[in-house]
């Protein structure tokens, strides 16, 4: 019963010619996808890209059931998602397409400037509560984090956490915009974003994983160079089965056109293809 | 009209065999018709339940990982809390009673196991050896997990199953435990994503969408009824014929933009005005929910109320009441039934509502004790986590457990609002 | 059931109760006002703002500049395409319960089970629906993420209400037709089909109107069985994804890298959104009005 009609679909899907390739993922990652799925489409009329967000874990889940063709991840493909690809007898191929540096944000009227690795664990973990702490003003501290399973809270938990988890009840928002203008609202907030999201609304703090030694500004340039910390890659995963249908797009985004939007979104670009 | 039918008659003759026999095809396609929401409701059950009672079949640590402690550790069990705190850095002794960890200072432990732990993850094995040295295809793997093990009388180590050195004597393999019922509706921490040991605490999304529904109807109610009283009472027929179709059209907006408009008009104005840390907070979910509410409440408190007898406020106006003392002393005594049920079915509507309260209420998983502080509600929690969860993982099991729970609350809600309608008044 | 009883209001009493009288009825008006301000502000406040984003382009156009700029006909098209497969879906088979439940099965025990269960289907969550259509026909009959297994979830939804709009249509005839009918020898199918139906008709269709309301502004119910955030190529099969305006309202208002930039466009989509509800909400109470004067005056 269940495969007829999983083949009549298949067959009516295949009778209507729908050759779209879906991309699925990420919320890091959906802007850059979706313009790049813009600019593709424009020079290959003929192909649909549809892109749709959700989180990471969405998009293997849906590598792994089929229902994408891409899959957009702002982290490395997990152990056991490798292992549940593999039962499935599907083996993936990675593709860096650029790199992103999260900011850690305040609200701009705050003095605080320097923050260091230990610091915000303390403040994400919920040791420490009151700005006065980390030498600001006597004000609590607000801390904002991504929804539980998006690929920015998994890489922000295991960069600056070193795994620990969040504070339990923190203010957990469904995406990365609603981030920015909570704390742009809010004075004794305190969150990250992808550099891409930075705007004027927010003040960066500069970051120090050597026990202040160093603070370093998140810009695009210090992440290129490597002296900012908190930078991760974002992957493109797919099923090598189905290479040739996603090799253009692939391409496209590693070319110098794609890269220009990866740059132009403010993440970093992969140097080499 | 009656003519057409003799026409008809005339045409057709339904007494032949095939007449008849679409006609019994035609009742029985009506009948399958008319069981169909039956059979919805069913399938409902039987997909949410399957599916969410699954999580209580599901390990509580990881899928596809185990704990390992080195043989010398007389630890023999631990609870999911236990093992997220250990792994937190919140618990870092090993203080062992017959087996189990204790928590408090004062109770009496072995001296040899009150040494610091030591929580290994699988991908620290990768910073003590390299590379090469786990051969080709990984088979050295558990060999030199092994041995760290081992080597560390005071360690925990998560390891995936597959490379769990299970050959080495100098290891011990913590029994996994599948998740409780009490571990779901007992647990204060929601935290489905945490590694090694997920937290499925369904407290305080219960609680979070209790208060916003609570004070959401607080709000709301002396509002409907008033409206109501208004509207059936004492406002004239351009009034009514006004009113009416507003409130219909304020039933009619979108859930989506009701939360888009709280987001950037409420949230704000809330901060602002109450000078709060946060503007996204249960009161905003309370306020839009109220809002939302407001119609349901004032429809049904409004009929219940036009369908008190004329005698009753006759005879009422006879005795020399005013008309606010009918209205308060036999109207709404005689309507209390019907906004019972229109109360209820408000609290209804508020627990179910999914967008405007997600994009309002900052979605901080905590045990609420203010209205001025973010909650978060279980549809919110579908609603957000539900796409990212792995389908047939412990978090999407969980996920539709929610969803079970969300649907029996709504079903006691309707039992109750038609039980409680169908109630006379003495 | 109630008669123009507000013409013949109780006189005013003077005294403390006269007093006590006035002052709650200023506060009654007052709240009367309130609910209207509530809407006004609400409806202002969306079409203050949305207004000017509105325009051929908008309406006509794809969502470009990193949904910044361009349109949303996309998500038109994909809400277009929901309501329409959800109320084929939907709409037979809500008349056909409907009819069933209100001139076969009488009034045993069946139907009133029936009518429980209708209205139990009525009163769950919208989320629950979503959880149960990626459940059932995203996963388990393999529809996939499409605007198959979105129509089919919506319509589930919004069947309670056809079934009710229908069967109220259906109440509100004279049973003296039916019986008419029957004693002219008109078969049951033949009353129903040639009588019944025709002058239910309009009540009937003001419950469609009403479905396509409410189909069009669900959220809930699409976030995993269809709804795509980016998708400017318009659907050519039942098995593909599609935008839709309410998804698309919730993706631009906490999504995006720039969130004051998308922000008009968020006003825009709300506004074209709360346009097609409530043109449907209002045809439906226009219509409900037009016709209940027909039958009077007929």
């Amino acid at each position: 019963m269940k495969k007829t009609i999983l083949t009549t679909a298949v067959l009516i899907a295949a009778l209507f010619g729908v050759q779209a390739q879906r991309i699925k993922g990420s919320d890091t990652m959906l802007p850059l996808s979706q313009k790049a799925a813009e600019e593709f489409m424009k020079i290959n009329p003929s192909q649909t890209v549809t892109v749709t967000g959700g989180g990471s874990g969405v998009g293997i889940a849906a590598l792994l059931e089929g229902t994408t063709e891409l899959a957009q991840l702002s982290r490395k493909i997990k152990f056991d998602e490798k292992n549940k690809l593999k039962e499935k007898g599907k083996t993936v191929k990675e593709v860096i397409a650029a790199y992103d540096a999260l900011a850690v944000v305040v609200h701009p009227s705050n003095k605080v400037t320097n923050l260091t690795r230990e610091q915000l664990e303390g403040v994400f973990t919920g040791k420490i509560t009151n700005w006065k702490e980390v030498g600001g003003a006597d004000l609590a501290i607000i801390p904002y984090a991504r929804e539980t399973s998006s690929g920015t809270y998994e890489f922000f938990k295991e960069s600056v956490l070193k795994k620990k988890n969040y504070m339990s009840g923190i203010m957990s928002m469904p995406a990365t915009g609603a981030i920015i203008q909570s704390i742009a609202q809010t004075k004794g907030a305190i969150g990250y974003v992808g550099l891409a999201y930075l705007s004027k609304e927010v003040k960066a703090v500069h970051v120090s994983y050597d026990e202040s030694k160093t603070f370093v500004a998140p810009t695009v340039a210090n992440a290129k160079n490597e002296t900012y910390p908190i930078v991760r890659p974002l992957y493109y995963y797919y099923d090598a089965a189905k290479e040739s249908k996603v090799k253009p797009f692939i391409d496209f985004i590693l070319s110098t056109k794609g890269q220009k939007i990866v740059s132009e979104i403010g993440f970093i670009t992969v140097t080499a293809p | 009209m009656i003519k057409q039918i003799k026409n008809n008659q005339r045409k057709h003759s339904f007494s032949s065999p095939l007449g008849r026999l679409g006609g019994a095809f035609v009742k029985f396609l009506l009948t399958a018709s008319g069981s169909i929401t039956s059979l919805a409701i069913l399938l409902i059950v039987i997909f949410l339940f399957k599916e969410g009672l699954g999580l209580f079949n599901s390990p509580s640590v990881e899928k596809g990982y185990a704990l390992c402690v080195n043989a010398s550790n007389p630890i023999e069990e631990l609870t999911p809390q236990q093992i997220k705190q250990i792994f937190d850095g919140e618990i870092s002794e090993w203080r062992i009673e017959n087996g189990e960890l204790k928590m408090e200072d004062n109770s009496q432990f072995s001296t040899l196991h009150s040494q610091l732990i030591y929580p290994f993850r699988f991908d620290d094995v990768f910073s003590i050896y390299s590379d090469e040295e786990f051969g080709e295809d990984y088979e050295l793997l558990p060999q030199k997990l092994g041995e760290v093990i081992a080597q560390y009388s005071n360690i925990i180590a998560f390891l995936p199953e597959q490379y769990l050195p299970r050959e080495n004597k100098a290891v011990k393999i913590l029994p996994v435990k599948n998740i409780r019922l009490a571990d779901f509706f007992g647990g204060k921490e929601w935290l489905p994503t945490a590694s090694p040991s997920p937290q499925f605490g369904v407290l305080p999304l219960i609680m979070g969408t209790m208060w916003v529904s609570f004070f959401a109807i607080l709000i709301a109610l002396p509002l409907g009824l008033g409206v109501a009283i208004y509207l059936s009472e004492l406002a004239g027929t351009r009034t009514r014929n006004f009113l009416k179709p507003v409130i219909e059209l304020l039933a009619g907006i979108p859930s989506v933009v009701y939360g888009f408009f709280g987001l950037v008009v409420l949230v704000p104005l809330i901060q602002k005005t109450l000078n709060l840390p946060v503007g996204e907070t249960a009161f905003a979910g309370s306020l839009i929910l109220a809002i939302m509410a407001l119609p349901t409440i004032i429809t049904i408190a409004e009929d219940a109320m036009r369908g008190t007898p004329r005698a009753m406020r006759e005879a009422s106006l006879a005795l020399g009441a005013t008309h606010w003392q009918t209205i308060y002393k036999v109207i709404v005594p005689y309507a209390s039934s019907g906004i019972m049920a229109a109360v209820v079915l408000g609290i209804g509507r508020a627990i179910g509502e999914t967008m405007a309260v997600l994009m309002v209420t900052g979605n901080a998983a905590v045990m609420p004790n203010s209205l001025f502080q973010s909650v978060r509600t279980i549809p919110a929690t579908i609603a957000a986590e539900l796409g990212e969860s792995p389908a047939g993982g412990a978090h999407y099991q969980s996920l539709f457990l929610l969803g079970c729970i969300l649907f029996v609350i709504t079903m006691i809600i309707s039992a109750t609002a038609e039980f409680i309608s169908k109630k006379k008044v003495p | 059931m109630n008669k123009d009883k507000t013409n013949e209001k109780p006189p005013l009493r003077g005294g403390l109760e006269g007093l006590k009288q006035k002052i709650a009825f200023v506060v009654f008006r007052l709240l009367g006002l309130l609910v209207v301000g509530i809407l006004f502000w609400i409806l202002g406040f969306i079409i203050y703002n949305g207004i000017g984003v509105i325009s051929w382009e908008f309406l006509t156009a794809a969502p470009s500049g990193g949904m910044t700029a361009g349109g949303i006909l996309p998500a038109i098209v994909g809400t277009l395409c929901l309501v329409a497969g959800s109320v084929i879906f939907a709409f037979p088979i809500g008349v056909m319960s409907a009819i069933y439940m209100n001139e076969y099965a009488g009034n045993g025990w069946l139907v009133r089970f029936i009518r429980i269960m209708t209205n139990n289907l009525g009163s769950i969550p919208s989320i629950v629906f979503g959880l149960f259509g990626m459940a059932l026909f995203v996963n388990t009959l393999g529809f996939g993420d499409s605007i198959l297994a979105g129509s089919c979830t919506l319509g589930l939804l919004v069947l309670p209400l056809i079934i009710r709009t229908t069967e109220e249509a259906l109440k509100a005839i004279p049973n003296s037709y039916r019986t008419g009918s029957l004693a002219l020898g008109a078969s049951k199918l033949q009353t129903i089909w040639r009588v019944v139906l025709p002058m239910a008709f309009p009540n009937v269709i003001t419950g469609l109107i009403l479905s396509i309301g409410r189909v069009s502004g669900e959220t809930a119910p699409i976030l995993f069985t269809v709804a795509a955030y980016f998708l400017p190529k318009l659907p050519t099969s039942i098995f593909d994804q599609v935008m839709a305006l309410p998804y698309h309202l919730y993706v631009i208002a906490t999504s995006g890298t720039d969130i004051e930039a998308s922000r008009p466009i968020a006003y825009g989509t709300a506004l074209v959104l709360i346009a097609i509800v409530l043109l449907m909400n209002l045809l439906a109470t226009g219509l409900r009005k037009y016709f209940s004067k027909k039958v009077k005056t007929n």
